[in-house]
C-alpha cells in the first residue's frame, strides 16, 4: 500500500493493555502505536483479541490495565468517544428504524452537513434503501449502513471490526476504495481484518495478534524485514510470525 | 476548518435524542398491544362501574341521606382506572423494558454510549419516552372521563387528576424500574422478570405483611401498590410524593450507573451503594412528613367543615397515646377515621404507640389494652372509641372550647345517577382500537426522502 516516505506523527498510542475473562487472558500487554491519517490493520485469526481490543481502546469496555495516550497526552475513558469512534461488529441496531432515518440521526447529532450526508450515501450506494428498515436490508446492505454512520461521525480515528464482512468481492473491493479515500481526507483508520488478503490490500501497516498478544507490528517491508523474508506475503508473515 | 487530530467538542441537540427514544418506542409492537388490551380492561371495568353505581342509585335518587353515600371518585373513576393499574403492573414493564433492552440484545448499544451526550442524558431521553408512552396509555383510560360526563355524570376536577396523577406517577416509577432491570440484565426476558419481581412482589407484600408489627409491617409500606391508594382516597400526600420521587430518581440513577458497559463492575457497585444511600435517606425523610391535602369532594378524608375550623385553631400539641397493636383492626380503625384526620387538620398531633413492636398476642391481657389516651393543654382523658363523634368532644373538652355548630349547606349531596354504559362499549371495543390502530399504522409510514440525499445514485 502506500506507506509515506517521511513517518507521520503518532496520534495514538496503546501501552499496556490487559483484559482476563476470569482465568483466560483475553489481552496481555498490548503496545502498539497508531499514526495520524494511516490505515492500521490489527490481524489475527478469529479469537486472536482483536474485538476485545478494539472495545477496550473504545473506552466501551474496562481493561484490567494499561492507558491510552493521545498525541502523548493520556487519555482516560470518558473522553475517548472525543477523539475515536468505534464500530462494533456484528450489531444491527435500530432495526425497526428506517435507513434514513438513522443516517439522518447521526448527521444531526454530530451536526453534518447535507452535503456530507449525501456524499456518504452515495459512496456506500445506499439511496436505494433509504425508505427500508434495518431488519429487512440483506447482511451487505446493513454493513453498508454501519459504515455510513461511522463515516458521519466527525472522529479523527475511526476503528472498524471486520468491515468487509459480508460484503462478495466487488463490494469489497469498493468498500476499500470508499476508506481509502476517507484516509486519504486525513482520518485515521483502524481495521480489525481476520481475512489476511482484504488487510494485504486495504492497509499501510499491521499489527498482528495471536492469543491476545503482539506477535509484529510494522508496515509490509517491515515485517518482512523481522521474518527475514523479503518475498513473503502477509499470510507468510503472520505465519512465521505467530 | 478542523484538524483532523482534535477532539469532537460538539454540543449534540437533546431534541435528537429525544425524537430517536421516541421513534424507538413507538415502533415496537409492545407500546400498541399494551393500548389495544388496555381498551377492553378499562372499557369493562367502566362499563360494570356504571351498571353498579345505578343499581346503588336507584333507590338512592329520591333519598338524599343514600345518595349523599355515592361519590362518583369512590363507585366510577378508582374502579375504572383499576384495569389502568392493571396494565401498568403487568403490560407496562415490557414496554419500558424495550427502550434499552433492544439495543443491548442488537448491540446498539455500544453505539449509543459513544454518542455525545452523558449517560444520565441518554438516561433522562429515556424515561421521558417511556413516561409519554405511559401518558397515552393514560390518556385512553381517561377517555372514559368524557364518556362519563355525557352521560350526566358529574365529575369533581380536584379529585379527578389527583386520581390520574396517582396512576402516572405509578406507571413512570414502574418505568424507571423496568429501565434500571434492563441496564442490569443481559437480555429483555430477564429485565422483566426482574421488574415484575417488584411488581407481583409488592402484591406478596400486600397479602402477607399489611398489618404486621415491627420491621414486617414497615417492609409491607414499600409495596407499590401503596403508591396509589392515597391518590384512590382523594389524598395528595406531600410525604408519598416524596418518597416516589426519591424511589423514581434512584432506580433512574441506578440504570445510568449501569449503563455504560465500558466501567469496571466493582465500580458500579460503589456507585450504586451512593445511589442506594441517598434514595433511602430521602425515602425515610418521607415517611416523617404528614403534610397531605384532601381533595375528595366528599371530604371523607376529613371531619365535617365546622370541627375542620375548630381543630385547626388548636396550636398546642394533642398527644395521642394508643394502647392498641399495630395490626389491631381497631387502632386501623382509629388511624383512618380519627388520628390521620387529626393529623391533616391539628397544626401540631404526636402519636406515639404504646405497645410499638408488639404484636396483638400477650398485649390484649393488659388491662389498658385498648385505651387511647389524649393529652392537650396539661390535661388529658382517655376513651376506647374508635369514632370522632366522640373523641372530638373530648378533646374539644381538654382545650376547654365548646363543640361547633354544624355549618349548614356543607354536607356533601352525593350525585346518584342511573345511566346505560353501553355506549362506552363501543368506544372501548370499536372505536378507540380504531384510533389505536390508525395511530400505529402512522407511526410506521416510511420518511420523506430529501431529493438531494438520492440525486446522485445510489450505488458505490
Amino acid at each position: 500500500m502506500t506507506a509515506s516516505s517521511a513517518p507521520a506523527p503518532v496520534l495514538m498510542q496503546v501501552e499496556g493493555l490487559g483484559k482476563r475473562y476470569g482465568d483466560e487472558r483475553a489481552l496481555s500487554d498490548i503496545s502498539f502505536a497508531v499514526h495520524a491519517g494511516e490505515v492500521l490493520g490489527l490481524i489475527g485469526p478469529n479469537g486472536a483479541g482483536k474485538t476485545t481490543l478494539m472495545e477496550a481502546i473504545a473506552g466501551v469496555l474496562a481493561p484490567d490495565a494499561g492507558h491510552i495516550l493521545w498525541r502523548g497526552t493520556p487519555l482516560p475513558l470518558p473522553r475517548r468517544r472525543e477523539f475515536l469512534f468505534y464500530l462494533p461488529d456484528g450489531v444491527r441496531p435500530w432495526e425497526e428504524q428506517y435507513v434514513a432515518r438513522v443516517t439522518e440521526f447521526f448527521a444531526a447529532v454530530y451536526g453534518r452537513p447535507d452535503s456530507v450526508v449525501a456524499e456518504t450515501i452515495r459512496s456506500l450506494g445506499l439511496a436505494s434503501v433509504l425508505r427500508k428498515r434495518i431488519a429487512d436490508l440483506s447482511k451487505g446492505y446493513g454493513r453498508r449502513l454501519l459504515l455510513a454512520l461511522a463515516l458521519l461521525t466527525p472522529h479523527p480515528l475511526v476503528m472498524m471490526d471486520e468491515p468487509f464482512d459480508g460484503f462478495d468481492l466487488r463490494q469489497t473491493r469498493d468498500i476499500m476504495g470508499v476508506l481509502r479515500e476517507v484516509a486519504a481526507s486525513g482520518r485515521t483508520l483502524v481495521l480489525a481484518i481476520h481475512q489476511l488478503g482484504d488487510a494485504a490490500r486495504v492497509c499501510d501497516r499491521f499489527v498482528l495478534l495471536a492469543n491476545g498478544r503482539v506477535r509484529g507490528a510494522g508496515t509490509m517491508a517491515e515485517l518482512r524485514t523481522q521474518t527475514g523474508n523479503q518475498a513473503a506475503g502477509l499470510e507468510d508473515i503472520f505465519l512465521a510470525l505467530t | 476548518m478542523r484538524s483532523p487530530d482534535t477532539a469532537v467538542a460538539h454540543r449534540a441537540p437533546i431534541q435528537q435524542l429525544l425524537a430517536k427514544e421516541l421513534r424507538e418506542i413507538a415502533s415496537g409492537r409492545a407500546l400498541w398491544i399494551m393500548l389495544l388490551i388496555l381498551c377492553p380492561l378499562v372499557g369493562y371495568s367502566f362499563f360494570q362501574a356504571v351498571s353498579l353505581y345505578g343499581e346503588a342509585s336507584g333507590a338512592a335518587v329520591d333519598s338524599p341521606v343514600l345518595g349523599s353515600g355515592l361519590s362518583p371518585l369512590d363507585g366510577v373513576l378508582v374502579p375504572t382506572f383499576g384495569g389502568l393499574y392493571l396494565a401498568a403492573t403487568l403490560l407496562f414493564p415490557f414496554v419500558a423494558i424495550r427502550t434499552l433492552g433492544g439495543e443491548k440484545e442488537s448491540g446498539a448499544l455500544a453505539l449509543l454510549v459513544q454518542l455525545p451526550y452523558r449517560v444520565p442524558t441518554l438516561i433522562a431521553a429515556k424515561m421521558a419516552a417511556i413516561s409519554a408512552a405511559w401518558v397515552a396509555a393514560v390518556i385512553c383510560a381517561a377517555s372514559a372521563l368524557p364518556i362519563w360526563l355525557a352521560l350526566g355524570g358529574h365529575l369533581y376536577l380536584p379529585e379527578t387528576l389527583n386520581l390520574v396523577f396517582g396512576h402516572v406517577l405509578y406507571g413512570v416509577l414502574i418505568g424507571a424500574i423496568a429501565l434500571f432491570s434492563a441496564s442490569i440484565s443481559e437480555s429483555a426476558a430477564t429485565a422483566a422478570i426482574i421488574t415484575l419481581a417488584f411488581t407481583i412482589g409488592s402484591w406478596v407484600l400486600d397479602f402477607a405483611l399489611a398489618g404486621q408489627p415491627g420491621a414486617l409491617g414497615w417492609i409491607s409500606q414499600l409495596s407499590l401498590t401503596q403508591t396509589l391508594r392515597p391518590f384512590e382516597q382523594g389524598l395528595l400526600p406531600a410525604g408519598l410524593l416524596l418518597g416516589i420521587l426519591a424511589a423514581f430518581s434512584g432506580f433512574a440513577a441506578l440504570a445510568a450507573v449501569w449503563l455504560h458497559p465500558g466501567v469496571l463492575v466493582g465500580t458500579k457497585c460503589i456507585r450504586s451503594l451512593a445511589c442506594l444511600a441517598i434514595a433511602a435517606a430521602v425515602i425515610g425523610l418521607s415517611t416523617q412528613v404528614r403534610l397531605s391535602v384532601d381533595l375528595a369532594e366528599d371530604g371523607h378524608n376529613s371531619f365535617p367543615a365546622a370541627d375542620q375550623r375548630a381543630l385547626a385553631e388548636l396550636h398546642e400539641p394533642l398527644i395521642v397515646t394508643v394502647h392498641l397493636a399495630a395490626e389491631d383492626p381497631r387502632y386501623v380503625d382509629l388511624r383512618r377515621n380519627v388520628l390521620a384526620k387529626l393529623e391533616r387538620t391539628m397544626p401540631n398531633v404526636s402519636i406515639r404507640l404504646a405497645t410499638s413492636g408488639q404484636s396483638m398476642v400477650g398485649s390484649t391481657s393488659e388491662e389498658a389494652y385498648g385505651e387511647v389516651e389524649y393529652s392537650y393543654g396539661g390535661h388529658s382523658d382517655k376513651s376506647r372509641s374508635t369514632s370522632h363523634r366522640e373523641i372530638l368532644p373530648l378533646i374539644y373538652a381538654l382545650a376547654g372550647r365548646a363543640i361547633p355548630e354544624p355549618i349548614a349547606g356543607a354536607d356533601y349531596p352525593g350525585y346518584p345517577l342511573v345511566a346505560n354504559g353501553s355506549p362506552a362499549l363501543a368506544w372501548f371495543f370499536g372505536g378507540l382500537p380504531l384510533v389505536i390502530g390508525l395511530a400505529w399504522w402512522w407511526s410506521r409510514r416510511p420518511p420523506q426522502i430529501a431529493a438531494h440525499l438520492i440525486k446522485n445514485g445510489g450505488h458505490a
